[in-house]
């Protein structure tokens, strides 16, 4: 039947011959994916020729939201902006917030695929079913900030903005697209495929609506479950605190890492904890259709960003040996600015700086160098001095100069800011991410750290809870749901499916959805080449006991990740090598 | 023995907005012990996470001895 929600209609620009048509969206794929993440991956399984250079014209980029997006189902704002990865090879979906997916569902489409290459730097305004191309030389080599000031300034802000800064331009992949002065879809260099296509920015502006089925009915119910559920305290310390709520529970749970993972739990916590933080704040922002609200602008001095998230907090603090608030607050103003990933650019920082003081290498930064942290931004951005080899990231760099055993990353996508060895499922979850280690597929310290109950120092059970939490993420991805709405059902997102598409889905529907998305991200890594061989863990995780904290003495056992890794591949169904068998391809 | 216990984020509610109460305990009990001498069943609290003991954190049912700092949690989310 048809579905409601969706705008049924895919665009396509083409930015080689500077055209663009809208075709139907695949409904079919649609049933079997919903929108966002799944339905991304299943589109550019279908269309990218397997080992394409991700940052060739062959490459292409999508923006594809979902069913829910555009209507007042709480927390739906999210965009999944996907290509095959240039810092991994993989399939990447990053997630973004702010207001884009939402202008470009009432700007009439679903989605919206880049192709091809401009020919000179430009940007793109779509504004309803008109497409124009536009010349970017007076944009290129801005940062994004000032870039996107410009362009709001010329457009207004009813006009939503996609970015990239220098870091994009100059292919750097570990380079984020930035959106509206305040989010990143951060990871995999997304960033530097846009920059291949010469694309500065895309700017939208979308007039229309959304069809939900019963529009009264689905009101009623939002609004019931919006104060049922969205609005309880689970949630809303994130609208108080932002990230900046995770730094007490990861330090006190072990898992908050230091001096690039040498160790965890710092001492000197409450110097740039979220209580000394939040009293900079400047300002809130939420994202569209959101009850939350976790933005939050922070000013210290000329320091100013949006954040700092947990992630940013730890790599530019306790991670680089630095408790200094205002440069941890810098830090981040610059590498959004200039388009870096933070958690990326950071890891490679501090990577550098271990080189720097065991000696294998001088990249003339040690631990605690806040300004040379924040200087290294631009250079790396730029390619220039060290920061030419800095750009490279830790996989690289390290295969390149030695320090490879603390080179923290899973296949090229360098490690989020949650040290395994005091959540051994973590472990496994960046292994078996679809884009290399990655905190958002599945976050397994919910289950190991924030929970009374559950050992977090064992490998047992752990495939299977892994998999159900990544089961639970896929569909959030799927249905543009942000993930601080976390006292979500599958329940709950079965019934906003049906309420706004008006095709009854069932929790079960929910689950094969994410099971098919699952296998899908992993069955394009594999026609890439990617097996068991790349679903790995740093080795100074099992060669290295933590010293500090709750977690000391723990270090993860080869022989305990590869059993957790057998248990993660038994449940999807995969071989011992990881592969997905043709009896599932067949399926997807 | 005496212990400190020391409740964060949504879990203030139950020490009525105070984070931290001096508190008498059986010696050597146990965190869900201790818990359930000031009300707290941690239990049938929906948003319960988990607990810290001297800033580590530790299983609901490891012992406390005197003087500890027992902290307790909501559950978090997210990433």
């Amino acid at each position: 039947m048809t579905m409601l929600g969706y705008q049924n209609k895919f665009l396509r620009i083409d930015l080689t011959k500077k055209g663009a048509k809208t075709e139907p969206l695949r409904m079919d794929w649609a049933e079997k994916y919903i929108g966002s993440k799944g339905l991304a991956i299943k589109y550019l399984y279908e269309e990218l020729k397997p080992g394409i250079d991700p940052l060739s014209s062959e490459n292409k980029l999508l923006l594809m939201t979902g069913p829910l997006t555009g209507t007042p189902v709480p927390c739906s704002g999210k965009l999944s902006i996907s290509a095959k990865s240039p810092a991994t090879g993989t399939i990447n979906d990053c997630s973004i917030g702010g207001h884009v997916g939402i202008k470009i569902k009432f700007a009439g489409y679903d989605a919206i695929m880049f192709e091809g290459v401009l020919k000179e730097p430009g940007y793109v305004l779509i504004e309803d079913s008109k497409i124009s191309f536009k010349d970017a030389k007076d944009l290129w080599g801005r940062g994004s900030h000032e870039a996107e000031a410009i362009l709001a300034e010329k457009y207004g802000h009813e006009y939503s903005i996609l970015s990239i800064g220098p870091a994009g331009e100059n292919l750097v992949t570990m380079s984020c697209i930035n959106s509206d002065y305040y989010r990143q879809a951060g990871r995999g260099g997304i960033g530097a495929v846009m920059g291949s296509k010469n694309l500065k920015a895309i700017v939208i502006k979308g007039t229309g609506g959304v069809k939900a089925a019963n529009i009264v009915e689905t009101t009623k119910r939002i609004v019931e479950i919006l104060h049922e559920d969205v609005l309880q305290e689970d949630n809303t310390f994130i609208f108080d605190c932002g990230t900046t709520a995770f730094l007490e529970a990861c330090n006190d749970g072990g898992i908050l890492p230091v001096n690039n993972f040498s160790d965890t739990t710092d001492e000197r916590w409450t110097e740039y904890n979220g209580d000394v933080l939040l009293e900079k704040r400047a300002g809130k922002r939420g994202c569209g259709s959101c009850g939350l609200g976790c933005g939050n602008f922070l000013k210290y001095g000329n320091a100013i960003c949006e954040g700092p998230e947990y992630e940013s907090i730890a790599v530019a603090g306790p991670n680089a040996g630095i408790r200094d608030p205002e440069a941890i607050v810098k830090f981040n103003q610059v590498a959004d600015d200039v388009g870096l990933d933070t958690i990326s650019a950071g890891d490679t920082i501090i990577w550098a700086m271990e080189m720097t003081e065991k000696g294998i290498h001088d990249f003339g930064i040690k631990f605690g160098d806040k300004e040379k942290m924040i200087e290294y931004l631009y250079l790396m951005a730029k390619r220039e001095g060290v920061g030419a080899d800095l750009a490279l990231g830790v996989k690289l760099a390290s295969e390149k100069y030695g320090g490879t055993d603390f080179a923290m990353h899973v296949k090229g996508l360098e490690y989020p800011q949650y040290e395994p060895r005091g959540s051994w499922g973590m472990s496994l979850a960046y292994a078996v991410s679809d884009r290399g280690a990655c905190h958002m597929r599945a976050y397994a310290p919910n289950e190991e750290v924030f929970a009374a109950s559950i050992p977090p120092y064992t490998p047992e059970d752990k495939g299977q809870m892994v998999y159900n939490l990544a089961e639970h993420n896929a569909v959030k991805f799927c249905l543009c749901i942000c993930d601080f709405w976390g006292t979500i059902t599958m329940e709950i997102m079965a019934e906003m499916m049906t309420i706004v598409t008006g095709k009854e889905w069932s929790v079960q529907e929910m689950k094969d959805v994410a099971w098919r998305t699952i296998q899908i991200a992993r069955a394009f890594n594999q026609r890439e080449g990617f097996n068991r061989k790349d679903d790995t863990m740093p080795k100074r995780l099992a060669k290295e006991a933590l010293k500090n904290g709750p977690a000391a003495g723990q270090a993860i056992p080869q022989e305990a990740f590869e059993d957790m890794l057998n248990q993660y591949y038994n449940v999807l169904g995969w071989d011992e090598n990881g592969m997905v068998p043709e009896s599932i391809i067949c399926q997807l | 023995m005496k212990i400190t216990i020391t409740l964060r984020g949504s879990l203030l509610k139950y020490f009525n907005g105070d984070k931290e109460r001096v508190v008498e305990v059986p010696d050597s009990c146990t965190c869900e012990e201790a818990l359930a001498t000031v009300g707290i069943n941690w239990r049938e609290i929906k948003s319960f996470g988990f607990v810290a003991i001297n800033g580590k954190r530790v299983m609901i049912f490891d012992q406390l001895k005197e003087g500890d700092e027992l902290k307790a949690y909501p559950r978090i989310s997210g990433g």
